[in-house]
């Protein structure tokens, strides 16, 4: 998966509702994987995933964006997240299959989450477009 | 768009004892662990910390016994041995241990964890496909819970020489 440029976005379902992350964030989409798990206590994280020799942590957003009642997440997006200068894989689990969407994002109006960046307009419908970044700082802070 | 690699594996081969608390699996520096042993003759210390609730007199030395499910925010179970750290006035109170093990490559802790698991751990280990903890052992007891424990001795050993 590979994005087309700044405008371009990856759609990804959780439940029945979709969200969008700008293209160059998204690794790739993977079919689910043994999730393991180890105490922690940091908000969000469910665990972790090995893959290609990495070992990538599994990052439950649907918590927030839609809530405890998602249906089972069949797949994970795997997105990069940046940590000062520093790069990381982060698994994202989603309910569906993802597409790949152009499009000319708005500005979120003042009633938006902090964490959506823009709203996309497509096929009479307005997805949010998520700062990942921003997400796991809120909840970190939560 | 690739993600950078993650900084090289540190350290070569390590010895680690594999151990359990709960339902999780565990790892720790074999050469971090003096001896493994069972819970007989703790004796009960009422330290104020809730991870400390036992001490082990050894050759002439005091063990604060710290439960390691209090120490990573768990239910306890039923603790049957006891790993009694060197150079370090701690023993660690586990569910079972397993055996021991060679580590080729301890993994950085992905930094998306940010929380008091930093502490606790100094990396993860992959085993035969299960990615496993491996423990600081620092971190069962600080220096100040450390100088906190030796107070709380002092005085209980002093009040009981006052009856």
């Amino acid at each position: 998966m590979s994005g087309g440029g700044e405008n371009s976005f990856v759609l990804f379902p959780l439940g029945s509702r979709k969200f969008a992350l700008p293209a160059e964030k998204v690794t790739e989409l993977a079919k689910p994987d043994r999730l393991q798990t180890f105490p922690h206590c940091t908000r969000l994280l469910t665990g972790v995933l090995t893959r290609r020799g990495r070992i990538v942590p599994v990052c439950d957003v649907a918590q927030v964006l839609v809530g405890p009642d998602t249906p089972p997440r069949k797949f994970y997006l795997i997105a990069n997240r940046k940590f000062e200068s520093r790069q990381e894989w982060t698994a994202i689990p989603v309910s569906g299959e993802c597409e790949l969407a152009s499009g000319e994002p708005v500005a979120p109006g003042g009633r938006q989450p902090e964490y959506i960046s823009g709203l996309l307009s497509l096929n009479d419908e307005m997805i949010q477009v998520l700062d990942l970044e921003r997400l796991m700082a809120m909840e970190a802070g939560a | 768009m690739r993600a950078n690699r993650l900084p090289p594996p540190k350290g070569a081969r390590e010895d680690v004892i594999l151990f359990t608390v709960g339902v999780f699996k565990f790892a720790i520096a074999a050469n971090a662990v003096s001896e493994i042993r069972n819970v007989e003759g703790l004796q009960r210390f009422s330290s104020g910390a809730g991870k400390v609730e036992f001490t082990l007199e050894r050759n002439g030395a005091t063990y604060f016994v710290v439960n390691a499910a209090r120490h990573l925010l768990l239910e306890p179970e039923k603790p049957t041995r006891l790993l009694i750290l060197r150079h370090s006035p701690a023993a660690v109170l586990v569910d079972s241990t397993d055996r021991m093990t060679q580590l080729s490559v301890l993994h950085a802790l992905p930094l998306a964890f940010h929380s008091d698991e930093r502490r606790w751990y100094r990396g993860l280990a992959v085993l035969n496909g299960e990615v496993i903890p491996v423990v600081n052992h620092d971190a069962f007891l600080s220096k100040s819970e450390t100088v906190v424990l030796r107070v709380k001795a002092e005085q209980l050993r002093g009040a009981a020489a006052a009856v």
